[in-house]
Formats: structure tokens, sequence, C-alpha cells
């Protein structure tokens, strides 16, 4: 799996066992975590199988973003336009969550495709909660009308305590990521893939995708930021979206994919260092044997291997071996 | 090692029992240091790091072989101030391997870790490029 996708897996499958399986409906009370601290709960009763009640909660955002009755601004117009009368807003959330939601799948469409397409819907809650402010200014992009004030700097909480930013403008949105990695040596293999976004932007074929710039220092759009949104050790990515970024069904992507981009570099950092660590031990498995070769007894202990194949000789035997000769 | 018969590359008691070492180097920033005595030889050497990626790769791989010191008996946990890496041959290793067999282990050993470095930065850089590649291609 190579991009992140939108949909919970887990919360999905929740979802699609419980509407495949109404008539039996069991007590269910789950909560879990999942990428950048955000932490969901679910419970259902057999009192009413049709209702769930769910939570969400988000990352706490920092002191530059800020969040309206605990929720992103324009979440709650987000919920009820891509929900309808299936999910109602519980006032308050439930203790140590942004949103609590209730769930009614007696009001899911009756058609399969339509139905399977909801409760994705429903299971990408976070793109649609999270990603609200952001869509909203994706979509003035669209109609070509701007609400917010052109040039202003908006910021976006997309992990704890830590916000990227975005600058509205008439014909074009520029989204500028301070990357920042806690750990010295992952922060230099971001440093490292960031430039490849750079440099896969000029090759064929991608000349439509938003142009993207990578710099040490904080650009030019951040200059009314507060300081510590100006310290990033893996430096800062700029993509500039433009109006066919959005179209369409390109624009919950869009949002998603711009909502998630640290937590995508991060989890391909991590993925390098674990393939990195495979290939290590690989190296040091050939080395050893390389030294084992130098040992004159190397031919009898290959041959007791293969006599004696229950047992699995080891380095130390082999050392046994040669010293209990002097 | 009994009391009689100890390294003398690691403990310098009798210096008229040290030679003198010699240094090979390709360039300021690639070198082989070697110091030999009557009954031990260490050999230490300082890798290539052309940029702050390599730099890291190098010191990830070496620690890794470091730390597995013990498996390799003749490499050294910790280097000689000034090199990334350092071998400890003694005459007992002598006596317990063939000669001409130690010396391809560790040339081969030096050969492998100019290899797996390069091949360790070209896996970065092709991961860089296709996860960057398939971001940009979801906007197109």
């Amino acid at each position: 799996m190579i991009l992140l996708q939108s949909p919970s897996r887990y919360l999905l499958q929740i979802l699609s066992t419980r509407v495949r399986n109404l008539e039996k409906g069991v007590e269910l009370d789950c909560q879990w975590i999942e990428f950048d601290d955000v932490r969901y709960h679910i419970q259902a009763s057999m009192k009413n199988p049709n209702l769930l009640v769910l939570s969400v909660s988000l990352p706490t955002p920092p002191p530059e973003t800020v969040f309206f009755g605990g929720l992103p601004p324009e979440a709650i117009e987000a919920i009820k336009a891509a929900y309808g009368t299936v999910v109602h807003i519980l006032d308050p959330p439930k203790d140590g969550f942004n949103l609590t939601v209730k769930l009614n799948l007696s009001k899911l469409p009756p058609d399969e495709e339509h139905r399977q397409e909801l409760l994705g819907k429903i299971a990408s809650i976070r793109e649609v909660v999270q990603g609200a402010p952001l869509k909203s200014v994706l979509k003035q992009l669209v109609s070509r009308t701007v609400k917010s004030e052109l040039n202003k700097l908006i910021s976006l909480v997309h992990r704890p305590n830590e916000s990227f930013f975005v600058v509205p403008q008439a014909d074009k949105v520029t989204v500028v990521f301070p990357m920042r990695f806690k750990d010295s040596v992952d922060s230099i293999l971001a440093t490292s893939f960031l430039q490849e976004f750079v440099d896969a932007r000029r090759t064929a074929g991608l000349g439509n995708a938003p142009h993207c710039l990578w710099s040490p220092s904080p650009p030019q759009e951040l200059k009314g930021a507060p300081a510590e949104a100006l310290l990033a050790n893996a430096g800062f990515v700029s993509f500039v979206i433009s109006p066919r970024h959005v179209e369409g069904r390109k624009l919950d992507r869009t949002v998603w994919s711009l909502s998630t981009f640290h937590a995508y570099v991060s989890y391909h950092v991590k993925c390098s260092e674990g393939f990195m660590h495979t290939r290590m031990r690989r190296r040091v498995e050939s080395l050893i044997e390389a030294l084992d070769r130098a040992k004159p007894d190397w031919k009898k202990v290959k041959k007791a291997v293969q006599t004696r194949s229950f047992k699995r000789l080891s380095i130390n035997d082999g050392r046994a071996t040669s010293n209990s000769r002097n | 090692m009994d009391d009689f018969n100890i390294c003398i590359m690691i403990f310098r008691t009798s210096p008229e029992l040290l030679l003198n070492p010699v240094l090979i180097c390709r360039n300021e920033a690639e070198k082989c240091l070697i110091e030999t005595s009557i009954n031990s030889l260490r050999i230490s050497l300082k890798v290539k790091q052309a940029d702050e990626l390599e730099n890291i790769l190098t010191k990830k791989f070496l620690r890794f072989l470091s730390m597995r010191a013990e498996a390799f008996q003749v490499l050294r946990r910790k280097p000689v101030q000034g090199y990334d890496i350092s071998f400890l041959i003694t005459n007992y290793h002598c006596e317990e391997m063939q000669k001409q067999k130690l010396i391809d282990f560790i040339v081969q050993f030096m050969e492998d870790i100019d290899k797996e470095i390069s091949e360790l930065k070209l896996s970065v850089n092709t991961r860089g490029r296709l996860v960057a590649t398939e971001f940009l291609k979801q906007f197109i």
C-alpha cells in the first residue's frame, strides 16, 4: 500500500459487519487509535441494533490554530452535507472526544451500491471533519469566488501541536508544510525524499501536477506566521493547487492527500528504515559465511550440518570445536 | 590471552615491539591505517561520506556491524579515533584460520562496506522517487 487510504479500514469493517448482521445485533464497545493521534470510540447496544454512537478525537491544535466549539471551522456543516439524516451530531460530545455522532443504519439508502458508498464515506469521517476548512478554501477555487480574505495566512492542524499553512488567492491556493521529525536520521531521509518531489514533478507526464518546491528555510508565504511554526528540521514543502486539481471527484482526494501529507512521508521513511535493516542483516549473514570459510574445519562443519539434519550448528559451536583442538 | 602473551597492539607495554604504522590515503576523506606489532595487527578504515545521507547510512551500517563484533571475531566494537571502523587480528586468529582466507575475508569486508552503502543510498533515492510520483499522480 503506497498511498494512505481515506476510509478507516477498521471502522469500515465494523460498520459493514453490523449492517450485514442487523438482526443479530450484539453489544459493541470499541476504542482504537490511528496515525497522528486520532482516536475513535464506537458503541452499540442490543436494544436498538440500528443505532451506533461514534466518537472521534482529533489531534490537539497548536496555539496559532483555533478550534471553535472544539471542532475545526465549518466541520459541522461538512458533516451535515456529507451524511444527511444518517448521522446526527450529539451535543456535548463524549468526554475526551471532539465529536460524537449517532448513526442510524435504518436511514441508509436501500440499494447496495449507494449503501456501500455511504458506509465508506462514514468511515472517512476523519477526512470530512479534519479536512472541512481546507475543503472550504479549495471549493472557492472551483467556483472562482473568494469568501475568505485574499493572501491571508490560514493555519490548519494536521498532527498533534503542529499545523500547516494555506494561502488562498484568486486563481490558486498555496499550501506550505513545515516538515519536522523527532529523530535526526528520519529528518535526513525525509529531506532526501522531499527533494525527489521537486525532481519528480519535472519529469514528463507530471506536468499537470501541482507545482512543488522545497526549501530549508521558511518561504515568503510564511512571513506572518508565529516563530515556532518557522522551525522545521526537514525543510518546508510548498504545493501550488490550481482549479484543475480540485474539479469534481478530485476535490475530496486532494483534501485527503494534503491533510495527510506529513503522515505519508513519515510512513515511507519508516518503511525505508525497515527495509534497510533487513538488507544489513542479510549482508552480515553473508560476511559471517565468508569468515567461516577461513576456518580449516569449515568443510568438516559443513559435512556435519549435512549428516545431522536436525541439529543446526551455530558460530559458537564452530569456535568451540576449533578451541578444543589446541 | 594469558599473562605472558598479551596483545601488544592493545596493551602497548613494550614500545620496541611495535612496528611502523602504514597509512594509505585515497584522499583526505578515504584512508586506511595499518598498525603492526610482533603479535597483532590493527587495520582502521575511514569511509567516504559525500553528503548527509551517506553520512547517516555509513554510521548506521558500521554501527550495525560493530555491535556484532563478537560474531566477526576480527572486528573491534569501537573504531580508532578519527576512523569509522577497525579490525584487530592477533596471532591466535592466524592459528585458528587460514591466513590467505582471512585476508580474503578482510578485503571482501572492505568491498562490501562500499557496496552496501551505495545500494542503501540507491534504495532510498528509488523509494523517494516512487513515493513522490505516486503522490503527484493523484492530482492529474
